[in-house]
């Protein structure tokens, strides 16, 4: 037990005082924090130039109140900020009356799409004939009753979704018009109503009906994000080292000396604590750094604390169950070339998570969600995710997760342990993964 | 009491017999010297006296320090590996403490700072291994292997690729340790450094045990079947006398074998004829000889031991 002690200490210091460690643990919130500077440094970055769209319009009534529309947007809706810090941060739409210029109406489509092109018009709207009154148009006439916006940028939507109101605004008016109602009656009756979320009720100590809290959906999504990513990257620095770490050992000849003064497993053991020790300090350092910085900013209610020894836990059963494996195939392979197409698999396996994460973390409780977050090599990260989002789950699931995980790991350790035994010495060639599987079940 | 025995011992890699039914008897504190060609079981022997590797199921059995055990790692026993290295990113004292630590020993400061003393590293003790020279690294794991007293010290060709200066440390060291009390047994391709140092010497060759006692008991084996000539002269070639059955030229001075019941006094007629005789010894054939004649019998040149 001592000698593991030694050699877990060893492995520590050795891992958390080279620059690569100081490196990634001020560098990654620089970097987090640089990206984040930058999108919003450059969120209002956007074209402002003058957009110039033509409306071709056969109803004749349409045109004035998309106009007018856009002259209010123009005036009132494309700056941010007030007094002298109000600038322009959305283009304007500049609405110009397009007439027909030929018998032919796509001739005059044609002469439309070429201004397109050229760049006179940023885009042209066809306004059909029977917009207003749908049911004039004949059978199965479904231009005359639509109205089709034309561009060259299909992946600019916002003038799209921006026409669509006043058309419909100035189209319904016609309409209520001509059914006799009163305009005013009409807004009263159709007055917008909005839906607000919020979480739920529940009992306070004193017995009190608590008020149900304004839901941050920011909060939801940011804490189960930001903690498994935590979890993620603890994970990655703890466990990932340790296939070089072995492989150095082997390479330089350090084993054998090794192993003449501490057992294999012990050896092992001692490494894999080490790490777990580095992943600890990465995770302390920025979850006490994130704890103080949101609790600066305001947001301290928001932090996951309840979440902290679960996450701690995770954290450790994860970096020995993929630590095992990374020393595993360090002690098989001989070369950094060959632990390359080895690692693939372990990677993949590790970095699971991360490619379902999404659903999970929009239905935690789902029945997908909770399968997936049982799959031992995913618990830590999917279990993590589910606590995370209010209002959490079941105790028993948690509980559940990580005993399957402990056991999985203590599987992982027993069969690196026999593959570590075997391979650690091992010279000249690297193993086969026929011949690990050999030394897992000879011993 | 003998601190390893070893009886009837085998061990096969494949098809390949790395050591043949070997039996083998270390005593308490002597000096054990395995030589033998390369590839011929040495570092195999060591590394099964270490239990790194275990001997083939075939009724054989090791005792260390009295026990049979299954285990590599023992706290008695210090170990050099042949093929060694350091981390390279470690300061020489801590990789020093380190070893010491792992072999459970906690008051080592002042054994530490004696050996760094004593090989003259003390200046680079809060150096990195990757600065050190390679002579200067093979100190500072000889000093790794010891550090923790051992009763037992084995070291895998330590004085390869040393300078006199240090091999002379090095030999200063290991006969400490056997003053200490502890039993040394090391291989080596020196036949100079065995002669002087072993109280034992072992020789395997191609798995087999061929040599094995005191080096007079060795040479006794072979009598005074050799003659130790320098003759004044410019092309001087004693192969064609007769008599001489073989001719190890050292270019100063020549060893000739002699053939069973030959006059040496006719070689001696002989020799004059060349020229001046400057040196005539009659001797026992050396280590370095006996070598080549088990290990290259066919060559009449000197083997590349």
């Amino acid at each position: 037990m001592r000698k593991m002690l030694v050699v877990s200490m060893r492995e520590y210091v050795a891992s958390v005082k080279t620059k690569a460690f100081i490196a990634t643990i001020v560098l990654m919130p620089i970097i987090m924090g640089a990206g984040g500077v930058i999108q919003y440094v450059t969120r209002n970055k956007v074209d402002t130039n003058d957009k110039r769209v033509a409306i071709l319009d056969h109803t004749g009534v349409i045109y004035d109140a998309v106009t007018r529309a856009a002259d209010e947007r123009n005036t009132e809706h494309i700056f941010d900020g007030e007094g002298d810090e109000r600038r322009q941060v959305r283009p304007r739409f500049i609405i110009t009356r397009a007439e027909v210029s030929s018998e032919d109406p796509s001739k005059t489509e044609l002469a439309l799409s070429d201004q397109v092109r050229s760049g006179d018009l940023f885009a042209y709207v066809v306004v059909g004939p029977n917009v207003v009154e749908p049911d004039e148009a004949a059978e199965g006439d479904t231009k005359s009753v639509t109205v089709r916006y034309h561009s060259n940028n299909p992946l600019y939507e916002t003038f799209r979704r921006w026409i669509a109101r006043p058309i419909n605004d100035q189209v319904h008016q016609i309409r209520f018009a001509s059914a006799g109602l009163d305009p005013e009656v009409v807004d009263k009756a159709t007055k917008w109503t909005g839906v607000e979320q919020l979480g739920l009720v529940s009992l306070d100590e004193a017995g009190h009906i608590t008020e149900a809290q304004k839901t941050n959906e920011a909060a939801n999504m940011l804490v189960p994000i930001s903690m498994m990513m935590l979890l993620f990257m603890s994970i990655m620095v703890g466990a990932a080292p340790l296939m070089q770490s072995v492989l150095e050992e082997k390479m330089q000849r350090i084993a054998e000396v090794l192993l003449a003064s501490i057992p294999p497993f012990q050896l092992m053991m001692g490494k894999l604590i080490g790490m777990v020790g580095v992943s600890l300090t990465i995770a302390t350092v920025y979850l006490v750094g994130g704890f103080i910085a949101v609790t600066a900013a305001g947001y301290g209610q928001f932090f996951p604390t309840h979440l902290v020894w679960w996450f701690v836990l995770y954290q450790a059963l994860a970096v020995l169950m993929f630590g095992s494996l990374f020393a595993a195939v360090g002690a098989a392979v001989t070369d950094l070339k060959e632990s390359q197409a080895m690692m693939t698999p372990v990677m993949v396996v590790a970095m699971s998570p991360m490619f379902v994460w999404l659903p999970v973390l929009k239905e935690p409780t789902s029945t997908f969600s909770t399968m997936l977050s049982f799959i031992p090599p995913m618990t830590p990260m999917l279990m993590l995710v589910r606590q995370a989002v209010p209002p959490g789950i079941p105790v028993w699931q948690p509980i559940l997760g990580a005993a399957l995980v402990l056991l999985s790991t203590i599987a992982c350790v027993f069969a690196a342990g026999r593959v570590f035994r075997v391979g650690i010495l091992m010279q000249g060639k690297g193993a086969k993964v026929g011949e690990m599987l050999r030394w897992v079940v000879k011993g | 009491m003998n601190v390893v025995e070893i009886e009837n011992v085998t061990k096969t890699f494949g098809r390949h017999v790395a050591v043949d039914d070997l039996s083998l008897a270390v005593p308490q504190g002597s000096i054990y010297g395995f030589i033998g060609p390369n590839g011929s079981g040495k570092t195999t022997t060591l590394r099964m006296i270490m239990r790194i590797y275990h001997p083939d199921s075939s009724g054989g059995h090791i005792h260390v320090l009295g026990e049979e055990s299954f285990q590599a790692a023992n706290d008695r026993i210090g170990y050099l590996p042949e093929e060694r290295g350091l981390y390279k990113k470690m300061k020489v004292r801590e990789v020093l403490r380190f070893y010491a630590e792992l072999k459970g020993r906690r008051d080592f400061h002042q054994a530490v700072a004696d050996w760094l003393e004593r090989f003259e590293l003390t200046e680079w003790s809060d150096k990195k291994i990757d600065t050190l020279s390679k002579g200067m690294a093979q100190k500072v794991q000889f000093i790794s292997a010891v550090i923790a007293q051992p009763e037992l010290v084995i070291l895998d060709e330590p004085f390869s690729g040393l300078d006199p200066v240090n091999t002379d440390a090095l030999r200063e060291a290991v006969l400490d340790l056997r003053r200490s009390g502890s039993t040394v047994i090391f291989s080596t391709h020196d036949m100079g450094v065995a002669e002087k140092m072993c109280d034992f010497i072992f020789m395997i060759y191609k798995g087999r045990k061929v040599l094995d006692g005191t080096l007079e008991s060795i040479q006794a084996q072979y009598g005074q079947d050799t003659l130790r000539v320098a003759v004044d002269g410019n092309g001087f070639d004693p192969q064609g006398i007769d008599g001489v059955e073989r001719v190890n030229d050292f270019g100063r001075f020549q060893e000739l074998r002699v053939a069973p019941g030959v006059d040496t006094q006719s070689i001696l007629t002989a020799l004059m004829k060349h020229g001046r005789v400057t040196h005539f010894e009659q001797t026992q054939p050396s280590l370095h000889d006996i070598f080549v004649r088990i290990a290259d019998p066919d060559s009449e040149e000197n083997g590349d031991a």
